[in-house]
């Protein structure tokens, strides 16, 4: 199956990047694991013509010259799902786009490049009130908005939201920080 | 200074001792006054594993204990019914334990010394063991059945405080001791303040019992006298679930993380002993070796743990007082201590009980209540052994429940379960009343103010302790507001919600941030998101 | 040390965050059930320390798995509430009306030999006034209609004999719904696989697939069929086996093991539902699709509950959208209520009204040709609650294809 655009992550960011990038007529998917405590506008999405995965995982990753060619998921089986760009949107600990375990933080789908500290008693503070350390976590991404895997780049694929590296709406509810990861990628996209 | 009043016994310490010291002391004619500096049940009474031993884990090094344990057991079943889980308990040999000398040679000995300390310790097969609790390490190749069952320490040490009062005690928490009123060589009263309001106020009393744990080592120094206490901290984890319905023990020399209860709505492993300084006794946190280490030791019990969600970690101060200069304070002699400074440093009126555990609390306050009776040359018996608590008439969630409601909301169930016949006393008088706050632990509007009325409820903590609100599997991030507003209003000041709610979750905190990974850490997450940016109102996409 | 947490249908992966309460049907329309975090895992922690605490209002679960869909956190809450029901209900006793309502195959066998009659009677409003009274089944519930010839016999004496001529071989699980009240659809999946270049073979005795029996709480004989099922599938000619019913197809291939505690690995992954295995087809070149040049609809597609559940409304949606003629409008995502053998007892009918009654609206204000729905039971419930009649997309694809150029196409 093809598309223009695959968003992995139906949450507030990659929501919006799909909304965005359907409107300006590029074919799109959504590939969710579940509803968002943000919300998010995917019935919007599909009301626009947009394919929505619900309640699905990725399988499997095809990545060949530093491109990502498809992705396979649980739902779906042996069906191959293509796309010239991909937008990895997948948020924070909470809505697993970032899984971890007594010693280390991981980005599960890709194994994209996470920045965490490896001291676990650093993560959080003695103070529930205070800022969170591990509310920082995230992938990193290059001034185009682009993730690495050990330090390699794969040309399309975009990484948006909560998931990256110091954007986080835990502590405001104010989603303007998250909203602009989201529009700059339409932006790149669009263009192209 | 104001509230010059007299007592017969002043009672410090709002622990499992102090609390039943006052019941008994009240239930023999005495005037009493019970002071705690924070909630009843904050120190180690509320941080252990809630453990109903049977006395067995003694009986090969320490008969006496066992023989105490075993005794008081008995009687706890038939006084706190309804704070006593009938589990049964099981002593383990893992293959491994043969080559440290704890193989069924070991286990031979064990039942041999369980038995004559009058512990029904019966060998079963492996197999038996396994159908008896499935989440049992399979690999086991000895197994004993023990009489050891689960208790709630908080609703134990609350009807405890509840007879008490009933008898006629006073009870005073958030109150500090700042001083003994001192005549020569005769403790004649105590100076208090009360920790929230800084009110100061003065009592007087024939004779003050030291029931404040290891805190009774301050206590001892503001009066003059030294107890010499081991402060030994045991680290616990709480599983998210019962994961296990019977006790499991391993039949080998105490260790660490080799106890594993199911309490209420979850599970316990425990626990670990290091000595601490007195100055950390306050702010207890569990190490990540620590957490590691139980771990560890509890997957050797029950292997499905290494795939259980951990809630929490807490740690307790064991009062033990010292003998020798045992570094883990494992071969410290768990008795019970009962000085009379009288005798011992020539302090009158002043009488310190500690040592002991848990499961020897009435023992402890009856030899307490004892010395306090001969130093005021009074006759009265002992009757704590015979009769019930409050509560403890009718117990089992099927039975309360059916008597008093007929078909029961899941909400008055649990209020059965955990309050027994003093259910009766919950008032479910509207359709809000019967509404869960806390959905993890399905307490109701009406457990709560019941709480706030009848068992000294000042925090969202004290709440907890009396009605398991929060600890559940969301820690009270889905419930804190909802009850901290119940408890405001309840309290009569509506404007202290937030302050209690936050207070709150500042506590949960630290026990979370312990065991902070995995899907404890997408709960933190998720507590951050709830109280700093507000969740909203609906998912609605 | 930690691994990822995994607990029986991961309920304790379960934050607490109530999505589910807000996305289900059944809370929103009836007080008297608790929801799903609470009925599911919340109630399971309860449950696992004195079965005391389980509550009879989880019968009111509709199964549609709108919760576990919605669920952030992977919790398989109406699996946890079926298995509760197994697991700790004590009134054991299945009433004489659910065990009916749920022996699909055999109430199909019992009225289905003399079906002209048994429509008839089922339609007289004093028969139905009977069901109302004694069988506790709503009286102005609109009954399936039992088909004269099943959908077997059919196949055994009109089609059996030409299917080994296709090149390619499939087998076809019909399920209780197509045997007995509407063989149509059978007779449409095979004309389309045949169109296809693909000869269908049935199974070697398959029995119904169980779902209505789990609801009525008839686990064991529910048992009994998987364990069949499984063996014939596992015996099948071709190497998938096609359905045309979600319901039956979400049931063989999660249920089974979820709520059963069956060993389904060695046929899960060859149940798949007919639109699916076709859509792969046609997009990995196998096959032609040559539609009527003069088709022409205008239909409002409904997505089962239990199809948002296996997630491959996406292959329906992107089949019809190959129809030239076919305007396909997509109607918001809600439950029509009747949720298999739920709404047919007397009971539960203005639930089940109350729940559909969004769907209902909207299909009403969109005033389609027809409503396009893969399931049985939301065919039943649209059809008697609104002027619209409901096709499955397999009969659509039966309709709009041009039969003989496809068939030529796929020589």
């Amino acid at each position: 199956m093809k598309f223009d655009v695959i968003i992995i992550g139906g949450g507030h960011a990659g929501s919006r990047v799909a909304c965005g990038l359907q409107d300006s007529g590029l074919k799109c998917a959504v590939i969710t694991s579940g509803r968002s405590i943000h919300g998010s506008t995917l019935a919007q999405f599909e009301k626009k013509g947009g394919m929505v995965l619900a309640d699905d995982e990725i399988t499997n990753t095809c990545i060949q010259d530093s491109k990502l060619v498809s992705v396979k998921t649980e739902k779906l089986g042996d069906v191959v799902l293509e796309a010239a760009n991909f937008v990895i949107a997948t948020g924070k600990f909470f809505s697993k786009g970032l899984v971890s375990d007594m010693k280390k933080v991981w980005e599960p789908i890709f194994g994209l490049d996470v920045e965490y500290s490896e001291d676990r008693t650093t993560w959080y503070t003695d103070n529930f009130a205070d800022h969170q350390p591990f509310l920082d976590f995230g992938v990193k991404v290059d001034e185009t908005s682009k993730p690495s895997i050990e330090g390699k780049t794969v040309n399309n694929l975009y990484a948006v939201g909560e998931l990256l590296a110091g954007v986080s709406c835990a502590e405001k509810d104010d989603l303007a920080a998250v909203d602009a990861t989201a529009d700059k990628v339409i932006d790149i996209i669009k263009a192209q | 200074m104001n509230n010059h009043q007299d007592f017969d016994v002043i009672v410090i310490g709002g622990g499992i001792t102090g609390a039943g010291t006052a019941r008994d002391c009240s239930m023999r004619g005495l005037k009493v006054l019970l002071i705690e500096r924070h909630d009843i049940a904050n120190g180690a009474t509320g941080r252990n594993h809630g453990l109903l031993h049977s006395g067995a884990r003694y009986a090969v090094k320490d008969a006496e204990s066992a023989e105490e344990c075993i005794k008081e057991n008995q009687i706890l079943r038939k006084i706190a019914a309804h704070c006593v889980d009938d589990t049964q308990g099981l002593f383990i040999t893992l293959p491994e334990d043969a080559e440290t000398g704890y193989g069924l040679d070991y286990q031979k000995d064990f039942v041999e010394a369980c038995l004559k300390s009058g512990i029904n310790a019966k060998v079963i097969d492996p197999k038996e063991a396994i159908r008896m609790e499935p989440s049992v390490n399979p690999t086991l190749i000895g197994a004993v059945q023990v009489p050891d069952g689960s208790v709630d320490p908080f609703r134990l040490c609350s009807a405890n405080i509840v007879d008490a009062q009933l008898h006629g005690a006073k009870v005073l928490t958030y109150t500090e001791v700042t001083e003994f009123i001192k005549n020569g060589d005769t403790i004649e009263g105590v100076k208090v303040r009360n920790t929230v309001t800084g009110e100061e106020a003065e009592y007087r009393a024939s004779v003050t019992v030291n029931a404040a744990g290891i805190w009774g080592h301050d206590i001892a120094q503001m009066a003059g006298v030294n107890i010499g206490m081991y402060p030994a901290k045991g680290a616990l984890l709480v599983f998210a679930h019962r994961v296990n319905n019977v006790v499991i023990n391993r039949c080998r020399k105490s260790a660490d993380g080799d106890i594993l209860v199911p309490g209420d709505s979850v599970t316990v492993i425990g626990t670990t002993s290091t000595k601490v300084p007195f100055e950390e006794c306050d702010h207890m946190t569990v190490t990540p070796q620590e957490v590691e280490l139980l771990l560890r030791e509890g997957c050797a019990l029950c292997p499905s743990l290494a795939t259980t969600r951990i809630l929490r970690a807490y740690a307790g101060v064991r009062p033990l007082v010292a003998a020798d200069d045992d570094p883990t304070g494992r071969s410290i002699s768990r008795g019970i201590v009962c000085l009379d400074h009288e005798t011992r440093d020539g302090v009158k009126g002043f009488i310190s009980i500690t040592g002991g555990k848990l499961m020897t609390y009435r023992l402890m306050a009856e030899i307490a209540t004892d010395a306090v009776c001969k130093k005021l040359n009074s006759s009265a018996q002992c009757q704590t052994a015979t009769t019930p608590l409050p509560g403890s008439e009718s117990t089992g969630v099927k039975e309360v429940s059916k008597k008093l409601w007929g078909s029961a909301t899941q909400g008055q169930k649990a209020a059965a379960g955990r309050l027994g016949a003093k259910a009766a006393e919950v008032e479910f008088n509207s359709p809000e009343d019967k509404q869960l706050i806390c959905e993890c632990e399905n307490v109701t509007l009406a457990e709560i103010k019941y709480a706030v009325k009848h068992l000294n409820v000042n925090t969202m903590e004290d709440l907890r302790r009396r009605t398991r609100v929060g600890m559940g599997t969301c820690q009270g991030t889905f419930c804190i507001r909802k009850a901290a507003k119940a408890l405001a209003i309840a309290k009569g000041e509506p404007e202290t919600a937030d302050k209690l709610a936050a207070d709150f979750l500042s506590e949960r905190w630290k026990g979370m941030k312990a065991v902070g990974w995995g899907d404890t850490l997408r709960e933190m997450e998720f507590m951050q998101k709830v109280y700093k940016a507000g969740k909203p109102d609906t998912y609605k996409d | 040390m930690q691994e990822i947490n995994i607990s029986e249908h991961n309920f304790e992966q379960c934050q607490k965050c109530g999505i589910c309460n807000d996305v289900c049907p059944m809370l929103a329309a009836n007080p008297a059930y608790p929801g799903p975090k609470q009925a599911g895992p919340d109630g399971e922690r309860y449950r696992l320390k004195d079965k005391e605490f389980y509550d009879y209002a989880l019968k009111y679960c509709l199964n549609c798995k709108r919760c576990e869909v919605a669920c952030p956190s992977g919790v398989k809450v109406p699996d946890i509430i079926q298995s509760a029901r197994e697991k700790y209900n004590t009134h054991k006793s299945v009433k004489l009306r659910d065990m009916m309502l749920a022996s699909t195959d055999l109430m199909g066998t019992m009225v289905r030999p003399v079906a002209p009659i048994a429509n008839t009677v089922l339609g007289w409003g004093i028969t139905k006034s009977v069901l109302d009274g004694v069988m506790a089944i709503d009286h102005r519930r609109t009954f399936p209609k039992y088909s004269g010839e099943g959908f077997e016999k059919w196949f055994k004496k009109k089609a059996a004999a030409s299917q080994a001529s296709f090149k390619h071989q499939i087998s076809y699980f019909h399920g209780c719904y197509v045997n007995y009240n509407y063989p149509q659809l059978g007779k449409d999946f095979v004309t389309v696989m045949n169109a296809l270049g693909y000869g269908v073979n049935l199974l070697d005795g398959e029995k119904c697939c169980g779902v209505a029996m789990v609801s009525a709480g008839m686990f064991d004989k529910a048992r009994k069929n998987a364990e069949n099922n499984i063996k014939v599938i596992s015996e099948a000619k071709g190497d998938k086996v096609l359905t045309t019913s979600t319901s039956c197809t979400l049931m063989m291939r999660d249920e089974y093991k979820e709520v059963l505690g069956m060993d389904n690995s060695s046929v899960r992954d060859s149940i798949v539902l007919a639109l699916k295995f076709i859509y792969e087809l046609v997009d990995q070149k196998k096959v032609k699709l040559v539609f009527k040049k003069d088709y022409k609809a205008r239909a409002a597609y409904h997505v089962p509950c239990h199809m948002e559940k296996l997630g491959w409304s996406i292959f329906t949606r992107e089949l019809l959208g190959m129809i030239p003629g076919l305007e396909l409008i997509l109607l918001d995502s809600n439950c029509c209520g009747i949720s298999g053998t739920f709404g047919f007892k007397k009971e539960n009918y203005e639930i089940s009204q109350k729940i559909g009654k969004p769907l209902f609206d909207q299909i009403e204000a969109v005033n389609p040709d027809f409503v396009a729905c893969e399931c049985e039971t939301c065919k039943w419930q649209i059809e008697m609650s609104t002027k619209s009649k409901v096709k499955n997309p397999i009969s659509i694809l039966a309709e709009a294809l041009d039969l003989e150029a496809t068939a030529e196409a796929n020589k």
